[in-house]
């Protein structure tokens, strides 16, 4: 099943660290339905675990809602919140950065307008396209 | 063994050895519960983090392994990370830190889907 089928699931939290595993275990329930192999479903969590961290961290104590699309060959997850770019670090976002490279096939972080965004999107490959 | 501290991602022991057991999910939430155990332990050289309970690890996770590594080479000593999952190995591996480590063994991986 994908979220094509049923509409994006949106998910929103509080800005605490507690918020973080919610929000990975959501996208690794999501990606589970979508019958992602074990490894993009790991891939899916790390990236989920660090945007939100991101997003926490820049954030202005605001409410983070994400949005989750599943197609027949992407997943995609979509979040933004107020944010004070400063509150970052360099080496903060130069490791996350490191690390979305590696799990995820396409990802945007961008500060725009006192916000922070953040897209990524990783490529489904289910057992049968594996196989294929 | 000494637990140091715990909430909904992990939990943190400190063993008779002085060795740091970790056991969950280091992210942004157990991250600082990682931290006030490792300085526990920096009078312990080398200071060994045992590592096979961890089913998952992200950035926020591994900076506070790396503030212990580069704490360690600031005292001439070193980090072990011991049994570590195959997530921690591949996130080390991905971020080309796996040299700011000393690691030995390999524990079966555990995933919390």
């Amino acid at each position: 099943m994908t979220t094509a089928d049923t509409g994006p699931v949106t998910l929103t939290i509080p800005p605490e660290v507690a918020m973080v595993r919610v929000g990975r275990l959501t996208a690794s329930s999501i990606a589970s339905l979508a019958e992602m192999s074990v490894d993009d479903i790991d891939d899916i969590k790390i990236a989920v675990s660090e945007m939100i961290t991101l997003l926490i961290q820049s954030g202005q104590r605001t409410a983070i809602t994400l949005r989750f699309e599943t197609s027949a060959s992407t997943f995609t997850v979509e979040a933004s919140t107020p944010s004070v770019a400063q509150n970052l670090g360099r080496n903060d976002i130069a490791l996350a950065t490191a690390v979305l490279d590696a799990v995820a096939d396409d990802h945007e972080i961008a500060f725009t307008d006192d916000r922070l965004m953040m897209r990524i999107v990783k490529n489904i490959t289910t057992a049968a396209t594996a196989s294929a | 063994m000494e637990e140091i501290g715990k909430n909904e991602s992990i939990r943190v022991l400190i063993d008779t050895d002085g060795v740091v057991v970790a056991e969950g999910d280091i992210d942004l939430a157990g991250g600082p519960i990682l931290d006030t155990a490792l300085l526990r332990v920096e009078n312990t050289e080398p200071t060994t983090i045992d590592l096979a309970a961890v089913e998952f690890i992200d950035s926020s996770g591994l900076r506070s392994l790396l503030a212990a590594s580069r704490r360690a080479e600031e005292r001439g000593t070193h980090v072990i990370l011991r049994s570590p999952s195959a997530g921690v190995l591949r996130l080390l591996s991905i971020t080309g830190t796996t040299d700011q480590f000393h690691v030995t063994g390999v524990a079966a991986d555990g995933a919390d889907r």
